[in-house]
């Protein structure tokens, strides 16, 4: 409903569909949302985003904060973050979880494969060096677990060694004698998650109608 | 459901009175014996029942061995057609034997204990993940589609009768034809099973068409009794409010069901919790109140099967975590013998009711008309709620997917029941909609069963991948659940990550607390991930182990057969008990410098290092209640222990290179320089006494091995003497840390005894005697390895008391532990494809400034003369735990070889379909 009043108001939606590839619907319903979150504010900070009530117990929610004020996340070269954004960074951002659509070709559907897995990639890499480091995958295992209580930390560690060293077996296959392995690049990265069927596991159905306005 | 067999005992004697042919003849000439004490009684009658039964199923089990003895015949035909046609067969002597048909497939028996045991196998070991994420899409297929078919089906069928394409004779009306479609509408479960397990679908299309199979099971139960109920009451009689009451009766029967089958599951799980003390029964309760589930919705004539399958599904998380490993085995043992039993009994009884001609009466018309329409409703019905579906659907559905569920509808044993269930007096059309119900079965599960692999095969359908998901897939996997639902959220949707997010949480806050117990409550899923892969390497690696020591020269008999050593526990006993062999001769030996002398030697430093503790004689003991712990169970610890460590070990030799690559690039520390290059110093500190700490064995632990047989405690004992390390390579804030800290470990210095390790006299025993007393563990490692321990044990036994934390654990994690390559622990040399590998980076460890000596040494055979010389690094390489390693090796030059070590036997290891085949749960039998 929301979606059907401001579409023709809203002549830059036009655009936004374009880049982002939300229809005008989508995109009316999360501009909603965007308003909701930053109290009909222009930009949106952190805080807000914490605020979030059933965020609150997802264990990774620092990670996923961080991804929407990562320049990486925006377009290709962008680097550093920022600390607002504006409702067409949000879209963007957004649209990596987008479902890609029914009639692709198979090279689209690579590229929509490694446009989330960049996102993904990204997401772990927080230092915007271009491998993951042992740290920073012990990080992401470690937020992962961190639910589990006391015995998630050691855990983690162990676990994300030992994955780490799965990632050396499965992309360097033999390795030479004094080569050693120093973290996954992002074609590793592509190889080791080749089996993962990325573009339908990272997808979230939005909604072309307006519900938040019925369940709240 | 263990009651499968009595029951079908009792089911049969009702209706036997004469029996096979040729026992009848035998039994009647024995009864005539009589007269007198005699001393061997011919008590035929009184063993007959479960004697045929018992036949039955060796003559079906024995088929199914000859038949799996042509690889090509399998992969072609399914096994269900074979079973069909077995029956056929069997029926097919006993008719023309006894002029009458004998067995009959009883819908008594084969509702409350044949398909139970399938329904409950199915529902026990349903994905349920899969299950829930496709949900929507199985309800659909299952209420829509099977109304859809279920009217389409008996509305048509009846516009022929009266078109006159079906004959006179079949007196039937709309009910009947209604009530015909409604039973031959349905999926069944069994022959979808039966066949789809074959084909190997990927997963979601077998969820999808399987788990359809299993819920309209509600739909069509219901729908049949109020056919029923309205047959019987007469098609004109009926009123509205019937139609209503139908429909209500339809959501009482399903949700009833549903909930009758979650309570059972929370009954299960919770009794589940607090059998610790009663091993030997566990498996019993998870059998009898899954069993109690489908019997109890049935006495509420609830939907039976939807009960089993939420008990099944309901339960199984929390049941798998609660009782032991052994238990999770029998039950998974039983679960697919009783099924497959039954699966095999269903399709022999179908086979030989078909050739009883008494019982049913042909029309081709009907008989025709039903297979064109049901085959026909199938598939528009799949096609029309597919598109639906699709808008909905995240991954859709394509056209091939739709084919192989169009193609995949198959009848079976499920409608066969209900039909011959029907009442003839009722129902006067019975004998053709028998006839008829036949053909359809038949025709599905012979002519599409045989056809829907050809098909699937031609249409390229993606399989499923027969692989275990990798540590960092099943990471990514858990990710992904929280970062969805995370964006979800952000985007202020109610989806259903959504939801599933918010069920986990309750399930973690609530659910778990009250159905787990609590040693397993802390357990991470992914953890269990981690370890199963870990296990699996170390196996695998232990396999490459036996290769080692086959070609390197070693004094024992050749095993030729190696690679058809089935089980790690025959390689490694063969193993010991050659080796240990070889220790007793030795020591007669004097010890003469010498070739004999230096072979021995590295026969016993391979068994060291290869070899797992002395396992320790099989105690006779018996007991109803309890079962001693295995051997097996012992030595998958130990083998996970070690691997485990030789993959820390090695990975951190990896992790240090980035480390020191960082460090390179900032300013040097006044320490670097030392690290780098002024290992020499150094050389002679060894590293033992810095890092590993010899942790005394809690005396409780060996105690309570012997008073509690549970206690699975008996770990940590291990072969490994020292580890070196180069000091080249260490952090450099660690010596800081380590002034404070003295080592808890006896030391020796560096020892030049020249003698073998079994002429050490007192202090040293040969390494092949279990050294019990003492544990030596990486201090860093500890904790992770405590883990590995605990979390092998059996799932009940509480964690491993922590181990006293060594104050360097912080130093060193802080810095993140790196640490020299060269750091490895004996056992990572069973990673080692070929001796020579493993023999050079054994004792490249050990004294590897004489590696280049060392290799070439073995390489050619030669250096006789060296003997004495070489002996040293081994002699004190088995030392006793206690004493100290030899120097450390120069940088670099022992760094090099483990890495490469370990990771080819990561890349070789066998991929894991031979140990334990992907499993898509319900169908493995």
């Amino acid at each position: 409903m929301g979606a059907l009043q401001s579409s023709p108001g809203h002549p830059e939606y036009i655009d936004l569909s374009e880049k982002t590839g939300f229809s005008i619907e989508q995109i009316g319903v999360l501009h909603k949302r965007f308003k909701q979150l930053s109290h009909n504010e222009e930009s949106l900070r952190r805080e807000q985003f914490e605020e979030i009530p059933d965020l609150a117990c997802n264990p990774i929610r620092a990670q996923i904060i961080e991804a929407f004020f990562d320049k990486r996340n925006y377009h290709q070269n962008g680097e550093g973050t920022v600390n607002e954004i504006g409702f067409e960074e949000f879209l963007v951002v957004m649209s990596h979880f987008r479902p890609p659509s029914l009639h692709i070709t198979e090279e689209q559907l690579e590229k929509v494969r490694r446009e989330k897995l960049r996102f993904l990639f990204n997401m772990h890499d927080t230092d915007n060096d271009g491998t993951i480091t042992l740290e920073e995958y012990r990080h992401v295992v470690e937020e992962l677990l961190s639910r589990s209580g006391a015995l998630g930390k050691e855990t983690a560690k162990s676990i994300a060694d030992a994955a780490m060293l799965e990632v050396a077996s499965i992309s360097m296959g033999h390795m030479e004698p004094d080569e050693f392995y120093e973290g996954i690049t992002f074609e590793h990265f592509l190889k080791l998650l080749d089996g993962f069927e990325i573009e339908s596991k990272m997808s979230v159905r939005f909604l072309n109608m307006d519900t938040i306005t019925l369940c709240k | 459901m263990e009651l499968g067999t009595p029951g079908v005992a009792l089911a049969r004697s009702a209706a036997e009175e004469p029996t096979g042919p040729g026992e009848e003849e035998e039994a009647g000439e024995h009864h005539h014996h009589g007269g007198g004490f005699r001393v061997v009684q011919w008590e035929w009658s009184y063993v007959q029942t479960p004697y045929i039964i018992a036949m039955w199923l060796l003559v079906a089990s024995g088929a199914k061995i000859l038949f799996h003895f042509s690889q090509r015949f399998t992969t072609v035909v399914p096994e269900s057609c074979m079973l069909i046609l077995i029956g056929l067969v069997l029926g097919g002597i006993v008719l023309i034997a006894n002029k009458k048909q004998l067995y009959q497939l009883d819908p008594a028996l084969f509702f409350l204990f044949l398909l139970p045991t399938i329904v409950g196998d199915a529902g026990y070991f349903m994905p349920a993940r899969l299950f829930f994420d496709n949900l929507g899409a199985i309800l659909t297929y299952a209420v829509v589609g099977t109304l859809w078919n279920a009217f389409c089906t008996g509305f048509c069928l009846f516009a022929t009768k009266l078109l006159g394409v079906i004959d006179e004779r079949v007196e039937a009306g709309l009910m009947d034809f209604l009530l015909f479609g409604a039973l031959i509408s349905a999926v069944d479960p069994v022959a979808v099973l039966a066949v789809f397990e074959e084909v190997h679908v990927n997963d979601t299309l077998f969820i999808i068409v399987f788990g359809e199979s299993l819920v309209n099971d509600a739909v069509t139960v219901v729908l049949y009794k109020v056919y029923i109920s309205f047959v019987e009451v007469g098609a004109e009689n009926v009123q509205t409010a019937d139609y209503f009451k139908g429909v209500a009766s339809f959501l009482i029967v399903s949700v009833g069901g549903t909930l009758v089958g979650l309570v059972f599951a929370v009954i299960l799980g919770f009794v589940t919790r607090f059998t610790k003390k009663v091993r030997i029964i566990e498996p019993l309760f998870v059998f009898l109140l899954v069993y109690l589930a489908y019997l109890t919705a049935e006495l509420f004539s609830l939907s039976a099967i939807l009960s089993m399958t939420f008990c099944g599904i309901g339960a199984n998380k929390y049941v798998e975590a609660n009782i032991s490993q052994k238990s999770r085995t029998t039950v998974k043992y039983t679960m697919k013998t009783l099924a497959s039993i039954a699966e095999t009994i269903i399709f022999i009884f179908l086979g030989i009711s078909a050739v009883d001609k008494s019982k049913w009466a042909w029309d081709t018309g009907l008989v025709s008309c039903t297979l064109v329409f049901i085959f026909i409703f199938r598939a528009v019905g799949v096609v029309g709620q597919t598109w639906v579906l699709n808008r909905f659907r995240l991954v859709p559905l394509d056209k091939i997917d739709q084919v192989v569920m169009s193609y995949g509808g198959l009848r079976g044993a499920v409608a066969f029941a209900l039909v011959v269930l029907l009442d003839g007096e009722q129902v006067k059309a019975k004998d053709y909609f028998v006839a008829t119900t036949i053909v359809v079965v038949f025709f599905t599960v012979m002519f599409q069963g045989l056809t829907i692999k050809p098909l699937v095969n031609w249409l390229k359908v993606p399989r499923s991948t027969n692989r275990k998901p990798t540590i960092n897939e099943e990471i990514h996997e858990r990710a992904f659940d929280h970062i969805l639902a995370a964006v979800e959220d952000i985007a202020g949707l109610q989806g259903y990550h959504h939801w599933r997010d918010k069920w986990e949480q309750f399930d973690k806050n609530y659910l778990s607390k009250l159905l787990l117990r609590k040693s397993v409550y802390r357990k991470s899923e992914l953890w269990e991930a981690y370890q199963k892969i870990n296990i699996r390497d170390a196996i695998s690696v232990i396999d490459q182990g036996g290769n080692v020591l086959t070609s390197a020269r070693l004094s024992l008999p050749s095993m030729a057969s190696r690679a058809s050593f089935p089980e790690v526990t025959n390689v490694t006993n063969y193993l010991r008990e050659n080796g240990s062999g070889v220790c007793l001769d030795l020591q007669v030996i004097d010890n003469i410098p010498g070739a004999k002398v230096e072979e021995d030697m590295e026969t016993h430093h391979v068994l060291t290092g290869n070899l797992y503790k002395p396992r320790r004689r099989y105690q006779s003991h018996y007991s109803r209640h309890f079962m001693p712990l295995g051997e097996k169970e012992r030595q998958d610890r130990e083998v996970f222990q070690r691997n485990m460590r030789s993959r820390m070990e090695t990975f951190k030799s990896t992790r240090h290179k980035r480390h020191k690559k960082e460090r390179s690039l900032k300013k040097r520390r006044g320490s670097d320089p030392k690290d780098d290059s002024g290992d020499k110093p150094r050389r002679n500190v060894s590293w033992q006494d810095k890092d590993p700490v010899v942790v005394p064995v809690e005396p409780e632990d060996t105690k309570a091995e012997h008073s509690d047989p549970e206690k699975d405690e008996d770990v940590g004992i291990t072969f490994i003497a020292h580890k070196v390390e180069t000091p080249k390579q260490r952090p450099k804030s660690v010596p800081a840390a380590l002034e404070g800290s003295p080592s808890i470990g006896s030391q020796s210095p560096p020892s030049d005894d020249p003698h073998l390790p079994w002429k050490g006299g007192v202090g040293s025993p040969p390494p092949c005697v279990s050294v019990e007393a003492t544990k030596i563990i990486p201090v860093d490692l500890q904790q992770a390895w405590n883990q590995s321990i605990s979390s092998l044990e059996s799932v009940s036994s509480p964690p491993a008391p922590a181990e006293p934390v060594h104050p360097r654990i912080s130093a060193l994690s802080r810095l993140g532990g790196p640490r020299p390559a060269s750091y490895t622990p004996p056992g990572s040399t069973t990673g080692s494809t070929t001796s020579i590998s493993a023999q050079v980076s054994q004792g490249s460890f050990c004294f590897p400034e004489k590696k280049k000596k060392k290799k070439k040494e073995e390489e050619e055979e030669e250096e006789e003369e060296e003997g004495v010389q070489e002996m040293q690094p081994l002699m004190s390489f088995m030392r006793t735990p206690g004493s100290l390693p030899p120097p450390p090796p120069p940088p670099g030059s022992s760094r090099r070889r483990n890495p490469c070590v370990y990771l080819r036997s990561l890349v070789t290891a066998p991929p894991s379909g031979g140990e334990e085949p992907h499993s898509r749960g319900p169908t493995q039998l």
